[in-house]
């Protein structure tokens, strides 16, 4: 067993509070489900573990590239690089996906909950089509989806970079990489499950009223969850000194 | 649908458990019995121990393939998908805590990572019951299950690329390579996938279970191969051995779906020009 010192509480609370990066980060994030993959509603269309996964992997890759090949790399500059990497992973997703809603599916972009798009000020509701409950990515879900997908490549940039200061000392360098990596991959899943439990499959953004409604229950619920997982981070790094 | 007979949740509980534990444990026992005796048996001993793993595996799927019926029969708004990635995610945390933190004590290590999971698993399925509210009343019995099953999958799969489940001896040949990722995805998804393919209004016990015994197969044949890379023949064994189990169990479902269709019609070859 290792001894309870400041640095390790320190970790502990630096991964709880990663994933709970993660979590919030979900929140943000248009998911549209697979009635958005049909163009009935807003949002990106597929589930919230995909998404958040895939761009919180991607941020984890950049993260990494970040810690492995920077030798200055700070906690700051490897958060940045995650947030970097999943930003330009949504974003390019997003990308992707308006261009099918436009110019494949031919819809206008136009979100159901809010009258008027809070950034362009566009009206939304005329544009909606009969039986939908909005269709495509309007500016506010897309400038929505960049800051969650930054919170969330942040979040796993942080918890990465904390591992391998944890693990590094104790096992070979490729080892240590390789846990890190797996244990933050771990975290992340669990992290971006439990907000979609919370959200119910789908969110449009930071402007639905679901948001408010649920994020603050989430973001404690991750909270702990991440705190343990935290511990048993550090308590895995007590078993490696043999 | 009380007129068909269904395996109770606490029999397939046991069944993952005693199964995947015994297959978990077998692949360290049977070369350190092997030892004892010496000689012939004792290569042949250490050449099928690892093959145990993935059959103990195959019991955990199955268990937690039931588990996943139960609690995403009320719909969980996030498709099927979700749970088996929670139920990995909390596997791999509890697989790595429990195969470290023993040091050298490595006989406990499965158990106590089948602890660990089980404690995360009650703790997530406790906040999603009373602070995310979910109301769904077999959620906190359901995530325990999963996260267990999970774990022993994790385990059982390393095992059988690795040998046994020290936990220097996965990180070398489990983590250094990637195959914890093959574990990992492939380990979810012979998890979720059986009750993603059979949910419905006609959904059946039996049916998804032999589904799982097939998903699980195929990942054992999957594992094989890499294990082929780390272990040389045990990998070939673990390889036939799933591909075998695959057949038999595909077969089994493939039958199930035969009886419980109401009629099976051919369609014919698409009309070359239009009717």
């Amino acid at each position: 067993m290792v001894a309870i010192d400041p640095a390790l509480l320190t970790n502990i609370l630096l991964i709880g509070l990663s994933g709970t990066l993660i979590c919030l980060a979900v929140h943000f994030i248009p998911v549209g489900g697979a009635p958005a993959a049909m163009a009935q509603a807003t949002g990106i269309g597929t589930g919230t573990v995909e998404l958040a996964a895939g761009s919180g992997l991607v941020g984890l890759i950049t993260a990494s590239y970040m810690y492995a090949y920077e030798p200055l790399a700070n906690i700051p500059l490897v958060m940045a690089a995650g947030a970097m990497g999943s930003m330009v992973m949504l974003a390019s997703t997003m990308f992707a996906g308006s261009l099918i809603y436009a110019y494949g599916v031919a819809v206008p972009f136009a979100s159901a909950q809010v009258k008027k798009d809070p950034i362009t000020g566009d009206r939304q509701d005329t544009y909606i089509s009969k039986g939908t409950q909005g269709q495509g990515l309007p500016t506010i879900c897309f400038v929505s989806g960049v800051v969650g997908a930054a919170l969330g490549g942040a979040g796993g940039g942080l918890i990465y970079f904390v591992l391998m200061d944890l693990y590094k000392p104790l096992i070979a360098l490729t080892s240590a990489f390789a846990v890190a990596g797996v244990f933050t991959m771990g975290v992340m899943y669990v992290n971006s499950v439990i907000p979609s439990y919370g959200v119910g499959g789908t969110i449009e953004g930071v402007h639905d009223p679901k948001f408010r409604r649920v994020v603050g229950k989430d973001v404690i619920t991750s909270f702990f969850v991440s705190i343990l997982c935290g511990l048993l981070a550090v308590l895995i790094a007590g078993g490696m000194s043999i | 649908m009380s007129d068909i007979k269904e395996r109770s949740p606490n029999q397939l509980l046991l069944f993952g458990i005693i199964g995947g534990l015994l297959g978990i444990y077998l692949t360290y026992l049977l070369p350190f019995a092997g030892d004892k005796i010496g000689g012939n048996p004792a290569i042949l001993l250490r050449t099928i121990a690892p093959t145990f793993g993935a059959l103990g595996a195959i019991c955990a799927v199955m268990w937690g393939a039931d588990a996943v019926r139960r609690v995403a029969k009320y719909g969980l708004g996030t498709g099927v998908p979700s749970i088996g990635q929670i139920a990995m995610g909390m596997g791999i945390i509890a697989a790595m805590f429990g195969l470290a933190i023993v040091k050298t004590i490595v006989l406990a290590g499965p158990i106590v990572a089948l602890v660990t999971a089980s404690i995360i698993g009650f703790i997530i399925g406790w906040f999603a019951q009373h602070v995310i509210k979910m109301k769904i009343p077999v959620m906190i019995r359901c995530m325990t299950e999963i996260a267990a099953s999970g774990t022993i999958i994790i385990i059982g799969f390393s095992a059988a690329v690795a040998g046994n489940f020290e936990f220097a001896n996965i990180v070398t040949l489990v983590f250094d390579n990637g195959v914890i990722l093959a574990v990992f995805w492939v380990g979810a998804v012979a998890m979720l996938h059986p009750f993603n393919a059979c949910l419905g209004p006609d959904e059946k016990q039996k049916r998804l279970l032999y589904l799982a015994g097939s998903t699980g197969a195929i990942t054992m044949a999957i594992i094989g191969i890499a294990a082929i890379m780390t272990l040389g023949t045990s990998g070939i064994l673990t390889l036939f051995i799933g591909i075998i189990l695959w057949i038999v169990f595909y077969k089994k479902f493939w039958d199930e779906v035969y009886h419980d269709a109401s009629s099976v019609v051919g369609t014919g070859l698409i009309p070359k020009t239009e009717a």
